[in-house]
């Protein structure tokens, strides 16, 4: 279950967003470095028709910026990263696709053998159903010797159930029709350390990564804040167990805050239960040489209606 | 019409006009924002104890005009608070209430305590620098607490709460400082309302509301 991939983890470039194809990245990431991103992944043809979403996930530029300020992931341009496609030997490519095949094998036959499964248990309740009846009609009918021969009749039958479910359970044709496999990433067939040339530099972030960082150094999980009006929503822990504390404001530190935004934002917060927090660096991008000094030079304020 | 009109009196000015207009000789264009505030704090709210703190800040030495040239008003190196004693507890943190439940103590029992208040209106320009310049400032007005405490049958809680919260004081567990931010309502012709929001330095966890 803890399974951790190989370090540094690579974040899949592609046109200008920041996505995970693999689910052992998910986790981990989201596990032991506080990143949840968001799953964007859904159903091809009808993309509104379903509840949750899947693979791939989708991270801010600022989650993607975290990672690999803390040498956890790389950015990896995944348009070059796949002409090495091409060049795959013959080889190679056979080893893959048999690999695949297994794969499928493989899957079938859990399936398959699942599906034996769910039969037997279920033929096992219809008979223990008849038997439950017969049983009663015995009981019922106890007195003459004739019903009892039909009784023992009834049983018959019941025998002949169990016999009908083992001849379809040899009936069951061992399927060797492999299912398709869609890999989610393609490490196997490529080299799975990619080559430097094919990895990004750290990505551009908004004015807003500071505070970010700030935050998210402090423990705090922060998801995009759109639906709460805000830039981040910070949760003190996952936010599956969490409510959220913050509703986050990012500005620099000369920039012209209008009043009325901070009585929205602290009544908005209110009003949910949770805090307004503004904040932002000390330092402006002409101070300093590197984010990194940005981020020590963070200050935020909490905000919250006084209620008089 | 206009003779009917000339004859009837001019209203009365409203005691808070009277206020302002009696002390506002400073030339502080913001002096006005600062009373209309201290009045709304004393007759609406009933704090006691209302004092005005004129605090000079480092914000010219550091604030070129260049740089902002929105945010830098003619005033805008001088910063007005005011301070006083609200009848009841504005803000408790949410662990600090914790605590006194465990140990029997109600909001009543403890000493009222100075608060420090900043006046701005509607429309004024505002900045984290300015916000950041207040929390500085305020270390060098430390709010003196008025004794007072009547209340002996809890005495021995209430000197445990206190060293309590002197310990989170340091710690800054109960949150850091804080202080109310009072916005005066200048649009739709001022009709006098005041708001007051509750500002904390870092990240103090919000009530439980």
């Amino acid at each position: 279950m803890d399974s951790q991939p190989t370090l540094p983890v690579p974040i899949s470039y592609i046109s200008g967003r920041y996505l995970l194809f693999s689910i052992d990245a998910v986790t981990y990431l989201r596990r032991e470095h506080n990143i949840c991103g968001v799953l964007i992944g859904t159903l091809p043809q009808i993309p509104q028709q379903n509840v949750f979403l899947g693979l791939p996930l989708e991270l801010m530029p600022e989650e993607a910026r975290v990672l690999v300020d803390r040498d956890v992931a790389c950015i990896v341009d995944e348009a070059k990263a796949h002409d090495g496609m091409k060049s795959l030997l013959e080889e190679d490519r056979r080893q893959y696709l048999r690999e695949l095949e297994s794969q499928g094998l493989h899957a079938s036959r859990i399936l398959s053998d699942r599906k034996d499964q769910q039969r037997e248990q279920a033929l096992k309740k219809l008979g223990e159903k008849v038997k439950a009846k017969a049983a009663k009609a015995a009981d019922n009918a106890s007195a003459s010797s004739a019903q009892k021969d039909e009784s023992s009749s009834v049983v018959d039958i019941f025998d002949d159930g169990s016999n009908s479910a083992s001849r379809s359970a040899n009936m069951t044709p061992e399927s060797k029709l492999a299912m398709a496999i869609t890999p989610a990433t393609s490490y196997p067939p490529l080299p799975q350390p990619t080559s430097s040339s094919r990895i990004l530099s750290k990505p551009e972030v908004p004015l807003s990564y500071p505070l970010f960082a700030h935050l998210h150094s402090q423990g705090y999980f922060l998801s995009p804040g759109l639906r709460f009006g805000c830039q981040y929503v910070a949760y003190p822990g996952d936010p599956l167990r969490f409510h959220s504390h913050f509703l986050v404001v990012s500005a620099e530190w000369d920039q012209n805050i209008d009043l009325m935004d901070i009585i929205n934002g602290g009544r908005l917060g209110t009003g949910v239960k949770k805090g307004f927090l503004l904040g932002g660096p000390e330092k402006t991008r002409e101070d300093v040489d590197s984010e990194a000094e940005r981020v020590e030079s963070v200050r935020a304020f909490s905000i919250e209606w006084a209620g008089m | 019409m206009s003779a009917i009109r000339s004859e009837q009196p001019c209203p009365e000015p409203s005691a808070l006009s009277k206020l302002i207009e009696a002390a506002d000789a400073s030339g502080n264009p913001f002096s006005a924002t600062t009373l209309q505030t201290l009045h709304n704090l004393q007759h609406q709210h009933l704090w006691t104890s209302l004092q005005i703190h004129d605090i000079s800040t480092a914000l010219e030495a550091s604030e070129t005009p260049s740089k902002s040239p929105i945010t830098s008003s003619p005033d805008d190196t001088t910063l007005t608070l005011i301070s006083g004693i609200p009848p009841h507890r504005v803000y408790t943190h949410p662990d600090e209430q914790l605590y006194m439940l465990e140990q029997g103590l109600r909001e009543d029992d403890l000493k009222p305590e100075r608060l420090f208040v900043i006046p701005t209106a509607q429309g004024q320009a505002w900045s984290l620098r300015r916000i950041a310049a207040v929390f500085d400032a305020m270390s060098d007005v430390q709010a003196d607490e008025t004794a007072g405490d009547g209340n002996t049958a809890k005495a021995e809680q209430l000197v445990k709460y206190y060293e309590r919260r002197e310990k989170a004081r340091k710690t800054t567990e109960w949150g850091g400082k804080r202080v109310l931010l009072a916005m005066v309502d200048k649009g739709m012709g001022g009709e006098g309302t005041v708001v007051y929001y509750v500002v904390q330095e870092g990240e103090v966890k919000p009530r439980q509301n």
